[in-house]
This record gives C-alpha cells, sequence and structure tokens, in this order.
C-alpha cells in the first residue's frame, strides 16, 4: 500500500479538521518541508521550531505573520509582532511592565468579576461554552485595561472574529474582513484623539505619554497608526486565544473525563492542566516569518527570502521532545522540553501572564458551575481562521 | 561557570524562581536578582532547566 503524497494546504477543510496527523507526517518524512505551488517552507520537529523562534536574524518578522502578507514581500505596519530588532525591544519595553505576573494580579478581581459574570447569565440544561462564556468575557477584560469604554468591547470582539476568519481554500483577507479592519482603525483613531485630550489610568493614554528612540537615537512619541496598531493587536490577541483554549478545554476535558475528575479531586492541579492545554492544542498552530537569509537544515536550504511556517502546534506534540507526547496528561513531567504554546523568544506572548489567569480561574468556575457534562457532538463547530484554531461552538449539556 | 542575565529582555516571568528560588528571586518591583552566579554540580541542573525555560531566554551559562 502506498501512502498518500504529503500536502500541507494551511487552508484545506482538511487541515482545519486534523492537523495533528499531516504535522506528524511532515516531521517524519519532510522536517522542512516545502509546499511546490505556493512556494513556502515549513518547520515541525520542536529543535527546529525553538531554534527558529530564537533566531530572528533569520527568520524575520517584519514582513507579516501570515502567509499572504510575507508572500506580498513589503514591510508590515509598525505593530509589534512585525517588528524585528531593535525596533521591537522598544515597542515591547512600553508594555512588559504591565503584564508581568505581579503586575497582572490588579485584574484578578476584573477576570472573577467577569467570569461570574457571564456564568451566572448561563444556562446549564443549554450552555454553549464559546458563545455564552469563553467568547464574550476574556475581551471585557483586556479592552478594560487597554481603554475601552464598556458599550464596544462586545463590538471589538465582532471585528477581531470577522477579521481572522477564513473560508475553506482562501488564503488572503475576505471584503468583511478588510471592513472590519477599515472600522477598527477607525474606532481606535477616534479613541486616541479622546485619550489626547483627556488621559485616564489605561493603556492607551500610556502609550500616548510614552517615548521611544528613534533611528537617530532620539526620543520620539508614537504615532496614531502605530498606537491604533498596538490597541488592535492588544484587542486580538488578547481575546482569541482565550477563547479557543478554553472552548478546546471542555471537548478535550469530555474526550479525556478521567483528567477532569483528577481537576475535580484536586484543583491544585489547575496550574498544569492549563499548560498541558497549550501544548497538546493550543490556540496558535503557527507563525510565519521570512527568511533574510540561507538556512540550512536537515541537508535542505530555505534560500533567503521565503515564507517559512514555524509550528509550534506541531513541535508541542514531537515526540523527539515529548515522551507520549499525542496523551493528554496535566501531570507529564514538564521539564522534558520548553513548551511553545506561548512562543518562544522575543515575540513570545506578551500576555502570558494574563491568560494563564483567566484560564486557570474560568477553569476553576467551570468545575463548579458543570463538574459533570456532557458534550452535545453533534453540534460541534470549528472555527475557520487563520493561524488559530478552535471551536466556534462547544455546546454541552450540564448533568445533575 | 556563571550565570548571566540579559536584564533588557527579561520581563519577569519568574519561570526561573519557580525551578530553582534559591537562585533566582524576583522582587517586589518585578527586579530579578542573581542570588549567587555560581553554577555548581549541585545546582547545575535546574539552571539549566531555568535558562531552556525562560520564555524571553534572557538567562544563559558562561564559562
Amino acid at each position: 500500500m502506498t501512502q498518500a503524497e504529503l500536502v500541507f494546504d494551511p487552508f484545506s477543510e482538511e487541515f482545519f479538521n486534523n492537523p495533528f496527523d499531516i504535522y506528524r507526517r511532515m516531521q517524519d518524512e519532510a522536517p522542512v518541508y516545502y509546499h511546490p505551488e505556493m512556494d513556502f517552507y515549513a518547520l515541525t520537529r520542536h529543535e527546529d521550531v525553538a531554534g527558529a523562534f530564537k533566531d530572528h536574524e533569520t527568520y524575520s518578522s517584519a514582513y507579516g505573520t501570515d502567509l499572504a502578507t510575507v508572500k506580498a514581500g513589503e514591510r508590515q505596519l509598525p505593530m509589534i509582532i512585525f517588528l524585528d530588532p531593535p525596533e521591537h525591544r522598544h515597542m515591547r519595553s512600553l508594555l512588559n511592565k504591565a503584564f508581568t505576573p505581579r503586575t497582572i494580579q490588579a485584574q484578578r478581581d476584573t477576570v472573577i468579576e467577569q467570569i461570574d459574570r457571564f456564568l451566572a447569565a448561563a444556562d446549564p440544561d443549554n450552555f454553549d461554552v464559546v458563545q455564552d462564556f469563553s467568547g464574550p468575557f476574556p475581551v471585557e477584560v483586556i479592552t478594560r485595561m487597554a481603554g475601552v469604554p464598556e458599550e464596544y468591547r462586545q463590538q471589538v470582539r465582532v471585528w477581531i472574529d470577522t477579521s481572522l476568519h477564513r473560508e475553506p481554500g482562501q488564503m488572503e483577507m475576505g471584503e468583511a474582513g478588510m471592513q472590519a479592519n477599515i472600522e477598527t482603525a477607525m474606532y481606535y483613531y477616534g479613541l486616541v484623539q479622546e485619550r489626547r485630550a483627556n488621559p485616564q489610568d489605561d493603556m492607551i493614554s500610556k502609550l500616548i505619554a510614552a517615548e521611544i528612540p528613534d533611528d537617530d537615537g532620539n526620543m520620539r512619541q508614537l504615532d496614531d497608526i502605530e498606537i491604533c496598531g498596538f490597541a488592535t493587536l492588544l484587542g486580538g490577541a488578547g481575546a482569541e486565544t482565550v477563547t479557543k483554549l478554553l472552548g478546546t478545554a471542555v471537548v478535550n476535558f469530555a474526550r479525556f473525563p478521567e483528567q477532569w475528575q483528577k481537576l475535580l479531586d484536586d484543583r491544585s492541579k489547575i496550574p498544569a492542566a492549563v499548560e498541558e492545554l497549550l501544548r497538546y492544542e493550543g490556540p496558535v498552530q503557527y507563525n510565519v516569518r521570512y527568511s533574510l537569509k540561507e538556512a540550512h537544515l536537515h541537508g535542505v536550504t530555505i534560500p533567503a527570502g521565503k515564507p517559512v511556517f514555524v509550528i509550534g502546534a506541531a513541535a508541542n506534540r514531537d515526540p523527539r521532545a515529548f515522551t507520549d507526547a499525542d496523551t493528554f496528561d496535566i501531570d507529564r513531567d514538564r521539564t522534558e522540553a520548553q513548551n511553545l504554546g506561548l512562543g518562544y523568544g522575543i515575540h513570545s506572548c506578551l500576555g502570558a501572564a494574563l491568560a494563564r489567569m483567566e484560564s486557570a480561574i474560568a477553569l476553576e468556575r467551570l468545575l463548579d458551575f458543570m463538574p459533570r457534562y456532557e458534550v452535545q457532538w453533534d453540534r460541534l463547530e470549528r472555527v475557520h481562521m487563520q493561524n488559530v484554531a478552535g471551536w466556534h461552538t462547544v455546546p454541552v449539556k450540564v448533568l445533575r | 561557570m556563571k550565570i548571566e542575565v540579559d536584564f533588557g529582555l527579561c520581563e519577569a516571568n519568574a519561570i526561573c524562581m519557580g525551578i530553582i528560588p534559591e537562585v533566582f528571586q524576583v522582587d517586589e518591583q518585578d527586579y530579578l536578582h542573581v542570588l549567587s552566579d555560581e553554577v555548581t554540580p549541585e545546582n547545575e541542573a535546574q539552571i539549566r532547566d531555568a535558562v531552556r525555560q525562560c520564555p524571553r531566554q534572557a538567562i544563559s551559562i558562561v564559562e
């Protein structure tokens, strides 16, 4: 029997439905995968993915982090995820103090309040974990930190979803996505003007007041485009990801109920469960980089000027790095290898501590709300998005 | 062998402190202190784990 030809098509229905079988074959058969029609490379082994995240001198973010924009070959807007050093370091330093595990503790009450608010409104007989809970609450927290007034916080989520959505086979952003981006930009532009006139204790006001060195070493303030870009990114990165992580969590705990039982028996395992969720099926599948110079791996040369998929979700399932890599086990030995679920290196997740806290509190509350539950498997629907994976709906019935 | 920290990269994630608090301490102002920078046979394995697990790659060991 001959095996089917190995094809990694990041916009195919097959990939959206189950990327992990394809990742395993890539690791074994083509650790430096090349897609001739789309003209990109892909790395899937843990060692190579971690190496690429570290090596920003070879694998640049400055041309975008998704295939369509990297292929366009143009320098991107000055958003922090699209910057290489030294500019990256300057921008990152503006907000990283606001996201340390210690400072993020100040958000704990807000997180609890929002989680309890959405769970209190939920119907245990007909509860959609994503639509009723993990979708609405994280965006409230991050947009509040950014400075978005309450009445616009859920609107921000709708814009993000629309902007990231892809139909199977679609690589570039659609009409609706572009419209959502324009509306997002216009909204934040207006908000920045309001905060310039009347600063508050929020991140947008902090960014307005901040200064970074320019190319000649003189200090300068951020312009409107940079501040709007940062605000847009915070909303997207800070909401979307936890939404997906928790939807996936409920599905995986239903598949492996003995793991849910471990949490019911011992809640001190919640932080370890969050780490395992990030490893086993984290929200971010991959980041695309642009090769600034030749790279040589496994006897293959990646030429300069090519898009390279750096697939963290594959690396997190690499049996070369993790024992029983395909087993979901919240008690696993976490010292075996770095968990790449929140990235690694200079672009590692700025909001990691917030993501961990939100996820841990949410799991804690879900253990109370639905100690026993059934997933309505026939009504599960996946999202189809560029680089993030997860569920659009996770309907459950709470058992009594 | 000695521990070296790039304080420009460090973002006080405190993962290192979780692994070996005798060596790494993040204080109330989010500053990382290296309490003893000597890598010894006793602490080497844990320090190497801290180097690897640091999400910022801010820690290294120099000869």
